[in-house]
């Protein structure tokens, strides 16, 4: 018991895992994350019925109005199972925004579909993608054009929430999968279980979310994104953590178990005060960022920079502790590696956030 | 309908199980989680009432604990539970357990009591039927598939040839193969309303149940280490002698 959580969310944590034990073991995300998706569509809609969708979203639009906490312990389980889904568009990026600068009408068509598990949203603003889009009035529309790479699930959503530059000032914009001069194209990534795309805008028809002024709400967005990927790496590398543990104890070299050889308990140590450090600042992330947010602008380079090198270096070990089966395919160590990797860079890599925190601080 | 749903805490079965060396009980830490047997009768309890209207009760004995187990079969829905715990209950028989769960029973009322098909900590697989029998009404057992309406009650009882389908009129004791049906997993809301629902606490003697013990275990000894399977060398008759195999163990 970590202290940070309620009994209730300890709970939810033991019921999440379960569904993921029973339901998405490693061999079943290998399956997912070779299709063309990425992603179980219908053991997402049982995720719907399940009501992690809607966890966070108020009630008024088919939620359960909790907070960031429970979307927090449903990440770091993902994480530990690397469950590739897309919860981290969806449901932490853009579910947010939408609810928190849509019109009613936005919230009304948007939300309740996404609670059920319906409609998937993917977020190309700020971080959340390398863009150049630019807007313009053509009547009374508004068209976009241009281009967005490293979309997460870009090419399977149904609704884009897309950033891009107008004459007065950059706006959020809706579009829609499915619009006239919409490409979107998965990109081939080195994480599978974290499909990405490549969108391309030819005057596409886009809505302004909301007044399409976002205001801080993309930088608090991408706060928010960064603390549940902090949950995962946390998730991710207690897995590593415990998988290299397991497999020393039963690994006989020279007679004996290969945890009983120095070398390799200084790197399980070693990864433990890793693991034990990240899920601290993941964990005081996850707890402010719902009430605090000058203290999350903190903790959230913080745990970023931190979890980033903790999981990469959890997974670089395990490799190492498991020897020859850990360098295998079949073996599902490289699994964690690359996820660890590509969290590492999504949303900015840790000197980056190194630089933000400095700035946030005004020490730069 | 009014269903009752028979339903046991016992330690992680992924941990270690440690036994009394005095008495060779089962060492019951405060932390048990809920049968995994017993998530499909709670979820084939819901199933009726929901189809039928009617409310579910759980019914349990034994320490009650952190009641995490309960929790989790409340969280899934389940409307009320009532726990017996009591001291003098510690290593009771089958027959006692069945005569404690007959009396909650019969207090609370019922149209309907679902039961495992034994439990994954005592396996001794005839608490419902004895149970059936205290209650006086008809066991119905290893069901896979159950249809409870119009004052009647229909399962499919697995045999080791297939199924055998059996009817009875309600109120009846039926108890559930794991598989009966796909049980669900808690939502977080269905977690925050547990905690609203009522957990009525009773003694043995709040039952007027005897509880002393009538059986002893005398010894325990370590399961058997496996033995090494038989080779059989393919000498072009090999199949045969693996079929003779597969009929003796029932398989085929």
């Amino acid at each position: 018991m970590s202290g940070v959580f309620t009994e209730e969310q300890e709970e939810l944590r033991r019921y999440a895992r379960q569904w993921l034990d029973e339901n998405a073991p490693l061999e079943a995300v290998r399956k997912i994350a070779e299709t063309p998706e990425g992603f179980d569509a219908a053991q997402w809609s049982e995720l719907g019925s399940l009501g992690w969708l809607g966890i966070a979203v108020g009630e008024a639009y088919g939620g359960s109005g909790f907070g960031f906490m429970e979307l927090a312990v449903l990440a770091e389980e993902m994480g530990r199972t690397l469950y590739p889904s897309p919860f981290l568009s969806t449901v932490v990026l853009g579910t947010w925004l939408v609810e928190r600068l849509g019109t009613d009408d936005q919230k009304a068509e948007i939300l309740p579909a996404v609670v059920r598990g319906d409609h998937r949203l993917a977020v190309a603003a700020g971080r959340a993608a390398v863009h150049d889009l630019v807007a313009r009035r053509q009547g009374t529309d508004w068209v976009v054009s241009g281009r967005a790479r490293f979309v997460l699930d870009g090419h399977t959503a149904h609704t884009l929430i897309v950033e891009a530059a107008a004459d007065d000032g950059t706006r959020l914009f809706l579009v829609d999968g499915d619009a006239g001069g919409l490409e979107r194209n998965p990109l081939s990534v080195m994480d599978l279980t974290r499909p990405q795309a490549e969108v391309t805008a030819t005057d596409v028809v886009a809505s302004p979310l909301g007044d399409g002024r976002a205001g801080d709400a993309v930088d608090h967005a991408l706060d928010r994104a960064v603390a549940a990927l902090a949950m995962e790496q946390v998730g991710g590398a207690q897995a590593c953590l415990d998988m290299s543990v397991e497999y020393a104890k039963v690994r006989h070299q020279f007679g004996r178990p290969i945890g009983s050889f120095q070398a390799i308990k200084h790197m399980c140590a070693d990864m433990l005060v890793g693991v034990e450090s990240a899920r601290s600042a993941a964990y005081h992330l996850a707890s402010v960022i719902d009430h605090d947010p000058e203290e999350a602008a903190i903790a959230a380079p913080v745990a970023k920079s931190f979890c980033s090198e903790a999981y990469e270096k959890a997974a670089g070990d395990t490799i190492q502790i498991h020897g020859g089966i850990g360098f295998t395919w079949e073996h599902d160590a490289h699994l964690y590696l690359k996820r660890a990797k590509s969290s590492a860079l999504l949303f900015g890599d840790p000197r980056y956030h190194r630089a933000v925190l400095a700035s946030r601080l005004g020490i730069e | 309908m009014q269903v009752v749903v028979c339903v046991k805490q016992i330690p992680d079965p992924s941990g270690t199980y440690t036994l009394d060396p005095e008495t060779h009980f089962l060492v019951r830490p405060d932390e048990q989680v809920l049968d995994d047997t017993d998530r499909y009768g709670v979820e084939m309890g819901l199933q009726i009432a929901q189809a039928h209207g009617g409310s579910v009760t759980l019914v349990s004995m034994g320490p009650k604990g952190s009641m995490q187990g309960i929790r989790q079969a409340l969280a899934m829905g389940a409307d009320r539970a009532v726990v017996v715990d009591d001291a003098d209950l510690k290593g009771s028989d089958a027959l006692t357990t069945a005569q404690v769960l007959a009396a909650a029973i019969q207090r609370t009322g019922f149209d309907l009591v679902i039961t495992g098909t034994e439990s994954t900590d005592g396996y001794s697989g005839v608490v419902p039927q004895m149970l059936a029998e205290l209650l006086d009404v008809p066991a119905l057992t290893y069901a896979t598939e159950v249809e409870a309406r119009d004052g009647k009650v229909t399962i499919n009882r697995q045999t080791s040839a297939g199924y055998d389908v059996v009817e009875a009129s309600l109120p009846a004791v039926v108890s559930v193969t794991a598989g009966v049906v796909e049980p669900r997993y808690p939502t977080f809301k269905g977690i925050m309303d547990a905690k609203k629902k009522e957990v009525e606490e009773l003694t043995a003697s709040d039952l007027g149940v005897d509880t002393s013990l009538r059986q002893r275990v005398t010894a325990v000894e370590p399961a058997p280490e496996r033995e090494a399977g038989v080779k059989i060398e393919d000498d072009g008759e090999a199949h045969l002698k693996v079929v003779e195999l597969l009929q003796q163990k029932k398989v085929i």
